[in-house]
């Protein structure tokens, strides 16, 4: 077991910059999730980590030691690939003892470690199948199992849920996470979907364009973006963002968002650090943290389309240049073309910077 | 469907149909491979010789009891033949397969100046085998370029006579050999590897393989199949080696290096006994097919286990 330190961590590929400046910890026994879209240096921060890559700049740390010039097999780190890059050829026996057989260990160690971790992973009765006709869960475990008999200090999951269909990707998803709780190893684990890093992570580095954007809970991303970006990337959908202006008045601060009238008064706090920059915001709330107004106060806008999937209903509405999401538990009974009134719960609200995207914290 | 048809089709009719439009084609096969067979087993049982003026079909009148075959095990010159062209076989083929494998893995990886060595490596391949027998015939006269580099190479000068020494006859008909085929055991070879599943080579490098064990477990393991259709095509062309050796040698000095293929062409068309000459061919065949029949099990069993 060991943590991670990722220290100024850069990767150019030609004049192409993969990943930039990037600075991270992860504790011992963390479940850490790299999540971004494809293209983010996810995959070449991992590919690092695992020492496949050679950083152009900056330092990797397990614990204490750096890990400049050690060649991956000596990293201790266990690597689940995308596809399991499980050995065909072999046996689910076989496979498990390859990392003991390469460092010449003798036979009856290796059987005793085998027969321990099958025993773990539930994969006795397994062991003489040959690997290559295997569903995928058992895969998952083998892949997990031939890794996890050399005790990684460091375990790396590369999108193995990628090329799961969505059926099967809970009951992965909850394999995985005990398996974790059982090895209470350091995992980092790189996805693309949100819904594995929300529900498996204890933190989710959230990445784009080779740039760290925020780190945090699963709930700190969601409740808390860092910016524009992680606002829109976190959530299905997204968060909602409409442009508009800080004004002043009587009942205190609010933003006119022009078409659509001016917002209620921001807390105090918000208030507070927004007086000292004038320029353009972003006003942004969650789709599912809005309320429908009759009439009342709120953002009037038409409804353009009405998607119902069972347990929500998603409504997009529009006016102008804004368009909104708005998320009810329950068919309001909306149809296109109508108008709605939707009032963002005050709590929820969250605003940014328009030019930088950064988010202004309450104070 | 049927409707558009005018009538169901049954099962039956339509199998008899298709047979019905495969049947020229199955007749021309038939005619290609079945026919010369017969004819030559036809053969292979009488004394028949193009002198004998008999049309091949009347041999039956110089039927001559498996007299050809009882020959064949008695015939010195046969066996000390089969013997030579497995000698050839088993150096060449290991030494081929040896080498394309290694410059294979070589090729694997990028390196500068790799596509113009690799066309470079292939035209061995593409030189028709008459020409580079011409080739290696002058190469390895006694005052050819091989002698002039070992001259120089040693200081003194060197005058062997490659091609009129037994031994170094067959050195040097082997030695064309390997020149010309090894490229084609090198591309097949390549083919394979660069089959092999990238992150399965990783996944080993991850946990502690090292490079050979890399090979050996898991690289090897992969190209098992293709390792055996390489290896029988060269077995199965290597035993019918001539043309090369034909005009370096003309299988000499006297029959040291008569392979199969030249005694079996001396026999055609210097004593012109054809009856005799089919029952060699047929024996041969007969050993060429066990190969192949080997060879294509394991490609039946290989499809069965993807990499």
């Amino acid at each position: 077991m060991s943590a991670i330190q990722l220290k100024h961590l850069t990767k150019t590929f030609g004049d192409f910059t993969a990943l930039k400046t990037m600075d991270l910890e992860i504790a011992d026994g963390e479940f850490m999730a790299l999540l971004g879209p494809s293209g983010c240096g996810k995959s070449t921060t991992m590919n690092m980590i695992a020492g496949m890559e050679e950083p152009t700049s900056g330092k990797i740390l397990f614990g204490e030691r750096d890990m400049a010039g050690v060649p991956m097999g000596r990293r201790g780190v266990g690597f689940v690939f995308q596809n399991y890059a499980i050995f065909t050829h072999m046996s689910v026996r076989q496979n498990l003892a390859y990392g003991p057989r390469m460092r010449g260990a003798a036979k009856a160690e290796v059987d005793r470690r085998v027969g321990a971790i099958a025993e773990l992973l539930q994969l006795s009765p397994l062991l003489d199948r040959k690997a290559d006709r295997l569903s995928v869960n058992i895969l998952q475990r083998v892949a997990i199992g031939r890794s996890a008999i050399m005790e990684p200090a460091i375990f790396l999951l590369d999108e193995p849920l990628s090329n799961v269909d969505a059926a099967f990707r809970a009951v992965m998803r909850t394999e995985l996470k005990q398996l974790q709780r059982q090895f209470r190893q350091t995992m980092v684990y790189v996805t693309h979907d949100q819904l594995e890093a929300m529900t498996m992570a204890d933190r989710i580095a959230v990445m784009d364009h080779g740039v760290l954007q925020q780190v945090g809970t699963p709930l700190e991303v969601y409740n808390n973006p860092a910016n524009v970006f992680v606002a829109r990337f976190i959530g299905a959908p997204g968060m909602n963002l409409i442009k508009g202006r800080p004004a002043e008045s009587d009942r205190g601060l609010v933003v006119d968002l022009g078409p659509l009238g001016v917002t209620p008064p921001l807390p105090d706090e918000l208030a507070t650090s927004l007086r000292g920059a004038r320029s353009d915001v972003l006003y942004g709330f969650r789709p599912e943290q809005v309320a429908l107004a009759q009439g009342g106060r709120g953002l009037a806008m038409s409804v353009t389309f009405v998607e119902r999937i069972g347990a929500r209903t998603i409504v997009h509405l529009g006016e102008g240049e804004s368009a909104v999401k708005a998320v009810f538990e329950n068919d309001v009974g909306l149809s296109i073309g109508q108008t709605a009134t939707v009032a963002p719960m005050a709590a929820s609200v969250r605003v940014f910077d328009a030019a930088s995207g950064i988010a202004i914290r309450a104070d | 469907m049927n409707a558009v048809r005018g009538k169901p089709v049954s099962r039956d009719e339509g199998a008899r149909l298709g047979f019905r439009l495969t049947l020229p084609a199955q007749i021309l096969v038939l005619f290609i491979s079945a026919f010369p067979l017969l004819m030559q087993l036809y053969i292979s049982v009488t004394d028949w010789s193009p002198l004998s003026g008999l049309g091949w079909w009347n041999a039956w009148e110089m039927w001559n009891s498996f007299a050809n075959y009882t020959d064949l095990v008695a015939d010195t010159r046969f066996w000390s033949a089969l013997k030579r062209t497995a000698i050839v076989m088993v150096v060449c083929v290991p030494a081929e397969f040896l080498l394309g494998l290694a410059l294979a893995t070589l090729f694997a990886d990028d390196f500068p100046g790799k596509r113009i060595f690799y066309s470079i490596l292939l035209m061995p391949m593409m030189v028709v085998p008459a020409v580079a027998g011409y080739m290696f015939f002058m190469l390895f006269q006694s005052g050819g370029p091989v002698n002039d580099i070992l001259s120089a190479v040693t200081g003194t000068q060197v005058t062997i006579a490659w091609l009129s020494d037994p031994t170094l006859a067959l050195i040097a008909v082997m030695i064309a050999d390997i020149w010309q085929w090894t490229p084609l055991m090198f591309l097949i070879l390549l083919a394979g590897l660069v089959g092999v599943p990238e992150d399965q080579i990783k996944a080993a490098t991850l946990l502690g393989a090292n490079p050979w064990q890399r090979f050996t477990t898991i690289v090897l393991p992969k190209m098992k199949t293709i390792i055996v259709i390489a290896l029988a095509i060269r077995v199965i062309e290597n035993f019918k080696i001539f043309d090369t050796l034909y005009i370096m040698t003309g299988g000499g000095p006297g029959v040291a290096t008569e392979t199969i293929s030249v005694y079996i062409y001396k026999v055609t068309t210097q004593d012109l006994i054809w009856g005799y000459v089919a029952a060699i061919a047929l024996a041969i065949l007969i050993v060429l097919s066990i190969v192949a029949v080997f060879a294509m099990k394991r490609m039946a069993r290989g499809r069965q286990v993807p990499a």
